[in-house]
């Protein structure tokens, strides 16, 4: 029944042996030394500082959907940067390794990659992007805000919201595993059929690839579920429908999305993984398969996948403008519209993946025309931010300039975005970088939503801004970056360069990939600058502490409670009367008015479930990449045991007395009040009622002058 | 100090687009703003007209948006605040309007261009086709890494490089023995899958005589990089003369030798193979074969080093 | 806009002090209808699948479903399925009642019926087997096992969910958790007997016909 592999197998270890760790590998080795050291250390300040119990106590264990969130954040951060490292590899490979006469080391005839290795770096790069980077940060801000924005205690589901977060955990394990046991798949993120049938890839790499990528999406299925029931079932007395927040609605319909499309995914992979370990033939090219199957079957899930992370940026934007603005949203109703729109059109156009794959011209151009119906939509959400700035009150803080940044980004892409959907003109640049410029346009749409969201969201989570000059340096270093990489691929895309290539023939090409080159070293500084910014925020942390309403101009539900926000989020829930609840009550004068009596509120226990069934589908992914059978079944086993004694013990939570809640209350009010004795010259927007709508324009630092870099020294 | 250090890199940087901008001026290098062939020409034709329509649109926007952000930046006193403003039908139809109006006039040209350039039936040959003489019909087969190109009206094959007669329709029928990869002629023709056990098509013509980068277009596995080859369009004369040196060669290619040819080579020297005679309906008993489950699979971890691979293949002599 | 439906913000009601939320069975019975949402999709995948590899070059030159489906044999699983369905909704209807023993004997009949289909399942796969017609057949041949073991494997996880349910109803008697799960497990086997038909009639029914 099982397919016999290549090299040797034996019933303890698999396939696992010594020689698969690749420790004469001249750039895994030392990285692999790096890791140790850097894992020893971290493990012994913890253990210096005995923070084990805090760790395990406060975080890991937690089920609370703001530390899941701001987990989910730092995974993806981390991921981030591994994907940026990756990005770095790849360019500098490709001028290296440009026309015959270039040298080559490591075993490389040119460059310092060899083809196989190449192909393992960016396969991990898009992979990593796509849905182990920007996939676990929206994921992580849609945990934080979307519960406070409708006004929840906690997510509908804590115990599996602390589940998503760690079976994606382990899907980032294993994809790290990847690098030091074994190899990672060649045969780019969305896989190719048939090269990633065992004949064409005997390695491990491929079956890394597929159990990464089901882990995640059944992490990013358990986390879709529960933000809809959330949205659905937890929203705070009187908050309508038409009166959640927009981010809210984006989440919403990015959820639906994620929740019917990534079956399609895990049943593709699923059906490749039949092919590699039964030996099926679900898409050879001989005995009846249909490799054109896997190319449909992945872009089903593929092509929604891509609004699944563009909606939420959209959300992040849409909030971002009118709080910095100062006023509301243009057509709130419209932008709903257009994101249920964008999601329910993404399932139409899937096809444009392939138009080279030589359908018929009458399917060629229905997906063409569905595939520019999305640009209606789109366009109909960058006009309604434009006119949000209309009439406004601009204030160019760092969270607006990242944001300004994504609606410029979006602009090039949907330009570039619209030639890729004509047949006519995909067929000249299908495959070429021009297209990875194009959805790098659009996928930095995401990042720059992303940090403008760090920017603007950190405050409600952790009580102080971020240092605005250094993100503002960030800002515009990763936007000459930016331009420095993509406006020369963009070029190389016209003069006919194809992506993949560990080989670049073309040594007129050089000039270009010299430049790209040269923006990976301005995006190198702008990761440094986002070090620094850590840094200089965290060291002034106590001279940047905000209330409730970090930026004086917030509008949502979110804002109305502190800063941080407490574990229970609202002490007693809101009522809601508007649209934009914080900014009515503002404009009312009522925005500090604080309930009259506390009542006894119910919350969720820890617990160490979630942390364990992480742990065991990471084994299990492992296991069955190595083909270790008696693992799996073992670790399979010990998932189900696990979650048949959850359901035993099941979960009677706690209670916070009114007289506890009280207490923790009032000090919060204490800091609060102490905050705008402290801050009151500079922005003492929420200390005078309806403040913020009021003209006060002399006690508004000038433009470009950073708020906290003001006249604190 | 941090100022200067910005604006340095903002001279550099300015300094390394402007000088790629000046290059724009050599427009060869650009092969796709440069087409050599009516295939790439119409794919060009539509190129422009998109990038005319959507540009004025995201041009204007982004001028508007620049407009925004000047006039109502806070504490510059230059246009009127309205805190409550939200919401306009006009605008609310203007901003739906447009992006509608735009994506159906683009419509009917994705509807039209598709069909013109359709690689099973591209109406701009086959419309004008019965005066330009009879059309050549080429088979192409990709293996792991190379291109066999046979040409059935000649009973010949030639591998890693192709010519063809300017002023003359060609077809092409495509397929693959091993993994899908892509076929494509930057200023000849788009891109169109190969793929084993299948069938793709595609054509092109031209009426310039030259030299063009053939390259594979997907990727493929270890050699996809050096998996290109040259494309020449060559005059009737030049074409006949050609036909006659590669039906002088010696070598030949039957079912036999082209299992030797379908193994794993990486052409890193771009060696190119002439074959008088092939034997007939080759390419349609490839496909039967890889259909019925043939396959030319590649060593265990062939290309980890590759200097070493290199040396063991010409080594074989097969270089 | 925000200003036109809002209440007079000197009366309206600002915290709700006696705000209990949600109905938390209906919360979880809402979440799990959201993942059996998913687990359809995932059918749906699979029949499209089905639907690519049943034309008749995609069993290459191995059997066809008409030559290896007998829908006699399939008829009585799907007998065996309904019919568990059926003491299933017999045990809710005593939950209603509040009866014990009612639902416990529901749960009873519903596991040994789901487990007779298993059972012909698996003879069915095993005869398969023997008369040469595995996943590594033809492609046809792999989209079928495939789909349908897949529905298998829906029965088994159910079956063991059945257990345990069982053991919870016994010592726990009727809580919130309890009566939240037997819900949704309901859910869950009334979905599996939903697609059951679809496997029934478009692979066996069909696949025998054509």
């Amino acid at each position: 029944m099982l397919v016999q592999v290549p090299g040797g197998w034996n019933p303890l270890l698999g396939r696992l042996a010594l020689d698969q760790i690749p420790y004469t590998n001249p750039i895994l080795a030392p990285l692999f030394v790096a890791v140790v050291i850097g894992a020893i250390l971290l493990i012994g300040l913890i253990t210096y500082y005995h923070k084990w119990g805090y760790l395990w106590k406060e975080w890991l264990t937690t089920v609370d959907h703001k530390k899941l969130g701001v987990m989910y954040i730092i995974l993806g951060l981390v991921m981030l940067f591994r994907g940026f490292v990756d990005g770095l590899m790849i360019r500098t490979q490709q001028v290296w390794a440009n026309g015959p006469q270039s040298s080559g080391v490591f075993g490389a005839e040119h460059g310092y990659l060899t083809p196989f290795h190449f192909g393992q770096v960016y396969s991990a790069h898009g992979l990593i992007m796509i849905l182990l980077a920007a996939t676990p940060l929206l994921v992580g801000f849609m945990n934080i805000i979307v519960p406070i924005q409708v006004g929840a205690r906690d997510m509908a589901y804590p115990y599996l919201n602390a589940l998503g977060l760690w079976i994606t955990a382990a899907a980032v394990g294993l994809i790290m595993a990847s690098l030091f046991v074994g190899d990672f798949a060649h045969n780019g993120w969305f896989g190719y059929a048939p090269i990633f049938e065992l004949q064409y890839s005997p390695g491990v790499g491929v079956d890394y690839w597929i159990w990464t990528l089901e882990l995640t999406a059944l992490g990013t299925t358990l986390g879709g579920i529960n933000l809809i029931a959330t949205i659905v079932k937890m929203r705070a007395p009187g908050m309508t429908w038409f009166r959640l927040p927009i981010f809210t609605w984006a989440s919403l319909s990015a959820n639906i999305i994620a929740l019917t499309s990534f079956p399609a995914l895990q049943i593709a992979l699923a059906l490749v993984a039949c092919d590699r370990y039964f030996g099926s033939h679900f898409f050879t090219a001989g005995y009846g398969g249909n490799l054109m199957l896997y190319t449909n079957l992945f872009w089903i899930w593929g092509h929604p996948e891509v609004y699944f992370v563009i909606l939420p940026a959209f959300g992040m934007m849409s909030e971002i403008f009118p709080t910095f603005s100062e006023k509301p949203l243009f057509g709130y109703i419209t932008m709903v519209a257009a994101s249920f729109a964008i999601a329910g059109v993404s399932w139409l156009v899937w096809l444009h993946h392939f138009f080279t794959m030589g359908a018929g011209p009458d399917v060629n151009s229905f997906f063409s025309i569905a595939t520019m119906l999305v640009g209606i939509p789109t366009g109909v959400k960058v006009f309604n931010w434009a006119f949000t700035m209309y009439r406004g009150r601009i204030t160019y803080t760092a969270a607006m300039l990242w944001a300004i940044g994504a609606l410029f980004l979006l602009l090039i892409g949907g330009l570039t975005g619209m030639m890729l959907a004509i047949p006519a003109i995909n067929y000249m640049v299908h495959n070429s970088v021009f297209v990875i410029a194009h959805f790098h346009s659009m996928l930095l749409v995401i990042v720059y939503a992303i940090f403008a969201s760090v920017i603007f969201w950190f405050p409600k989570v952790f009580g102080f801004k971020l240092d605005e000059f250094w993100a503002k340096t960030m800002f515009w270093l990763f936007s000459g970056g930016t331009a420095l990489v993509f406006i020369p691929m963009y070029m190389l895309g016209f003069m006919g360069q194809t992506r993949r290539l560990d080989y670049v023939f073309n040594t007129a090409w050089h000039p270009y990939l010299l430049t790209e080159e040269i923006g990976i070293g301005v995006y190198c500084l702008s990761v440094a600058a986002f070090f620094v910014l850590l840094y200089v925020s965290i060291r002034d942390r106590v001279k940047n502490r905000v209330g409730q309403d970090a930026w004086g101009t917030s509008r949502s539900l979110e804002w109305l409670t502190h800063s941080p926000v407490p574990f229970y989020n609202f002490a007693v829930t809101p009522h809601v009367n508007a649209r934009d609840e914080l900014a009515w009550r503002r404009q009312n004068g009522i925005n500090e008015t604080q309930p009259a009596h506390y009542v006894d509120i119910h919350m969720p226990n820890n617990t160490g479930v979630a942390v364990y069934i992480g742990a065991l589908t990471f084994v299990l992914g492992f296991a069955l990449t190595w083909r270790v059978w008696w693992l799996c079944l073992v670790s399979l086993v010990a998932i189900i045991v696990l979650m048949i004694v959850r359901s035993w013990r099941g979960d009677p939570g706690y209670i916070i007395t009114a007289a506890e809640l009280e207490k923790m209350e009032r000090e919060a009010m204490r800091r609060q009040q102490q905050i705008e004795a402290d801050h009151l010259p500079q922005h003492g927007g929420h200390a005078v009622p309806g403040g913020a709508m009021a003209f006060d324009g002399q006690r508004v630092a000038p433009l470009g002058t950073p708020p906290s870099a003001g006249d604190q020294h | 100090m941090f100022k200067q250090q910005a604006k340095r890199l903002v001279a550099w940087g300015g300094a390394a687009l402007a000088g790629l901008w000046a290059s724009v001026a050599n427009a060869s290098i650009f092969w796709i703003f440069d087409p050599h062939g009516i295939m790439a020409k119409t794919n060009l034709q539509y190129m422009i007209i998109d990038v005319a329509v959507m540009g004025a649109i995201v041009g204007l926007t982004t001028l508007l948006v620049i407009w925004f952000m000047w006039k109502y930046s806070k504490g510059k006193n230059r246009g009127k605040y309205d805190a409550h403003w939200s919401h306009s039908n006009v605008l609310e139809v203007v901003v739906w309007g447009i992006p509608i109006i735009a994506v159906g006039f683009l419509s009917y040209f994705a509807y039209k261009g598709t069909f013109e350039i359709n690689p099973y039936n591209p109406t701009v040959i086959t419309k004008h086709m019965a005066p330009k003489g009879d059309p050549i019909h080429v088979d192409v087969i990709a293996t792991d890494w190379q291109w066999l190109f046979v040409y059935p009206q000649y009973h010949m094959a030639v591998a890693n490089e192709l010519v063809l007669p300017t002023h003359t329709p060609v077809f092409f029928r495509l397929t693959s023995t091993a993994v899908t990869s892509g076929f494509f002629i930057p200023q000849l023709v788009g891109m169109i899958d190969v793929m084993p056990g299948m069938r793709t098509k595609n054509a092109l013509e031209s009426d310039r005589v030259g030299e063009y980068q053939g390259i594979a277009s997907d990727y493929a596995g270890a050699g996809t990089s050096w998996m290109t080859f040259k494309t020449k369009m060559v005059t009737e004369a030049d074409f006949q003369n050609w036909v006659a040196k590669v039906q002088a060669s010696p070598k030949t290619m039957d079912y036999a030798s082209f299992n030797r040819f379908a193994e794993p080579y990486i052409n890193v020297n771009h060696h190119v193979v002439y074959f008088s005679h092939v034997e007939d309906g080759i390419f349609d008993h490839l496909i039967m074969e890889v259909m019925n489950g043939k396959t030319w699979p590649l060593p265990p971890a062939m290309t980890e080093n590759m200097v070493a691979y290199l040396q063991k293949q010409a080594a074989e002599h097969r270089d | 806009m925000s200003a036109h439906n809002s209440p007079d913000p000197k009366t309206a009601t600002l915290w709700d002090t006696h705000y209990h939320g949600h109905d938390v069975i209906s919360t979880r019975t809402f979440g799990y209808f959201l993942y059996l949402l998913s687990d359809g999709m995932l059918f749906a995948t699979l029949f499209a699948a089905y639907g690519v590899l049943s034309y008749s070059h995609s069993y290459y030159n191995g059997p066809t479903p008409a030559d290896f489906v007998h829908p006699w044999y399939t008829f009585t699983q799907t007998v065996a399925l309904f019919l568990s369905v059926l003491a299933y909704g017999m045990g809710m209807s005593a939950l209603k009642k509040g009866s014990k023993a009612g639902v416990m004997n529901g749960l009873i009949a519903a596991f040994v019926l789901g487990a007779v289909f298993l059972g012909l399942d698996i003879h069915d796969m095993m005869d398969l087997a023997a008369h040469g017609v595995t996943v590594q057949t033809s492609g046809g041949a792999s989209a079928f096992i495939v789909l349908t073991q897949t529905h298998a494997a829906h029965i088994f996880f159910g079956l063991i969910w059945i257990v345990v349910m069982m053991f919870q109803v016994m010592s726990k008697g009727f809580t919130t958790d309890t009566v939240g799960r037997l819900l949704t497990l309901r859910m869950f086997w009334h979905l599996q007997a939903i697609i059951w038909v679809f496997v029934y009639v478009f692979v066996y029914l069909w696949g025998y016909m054509s």
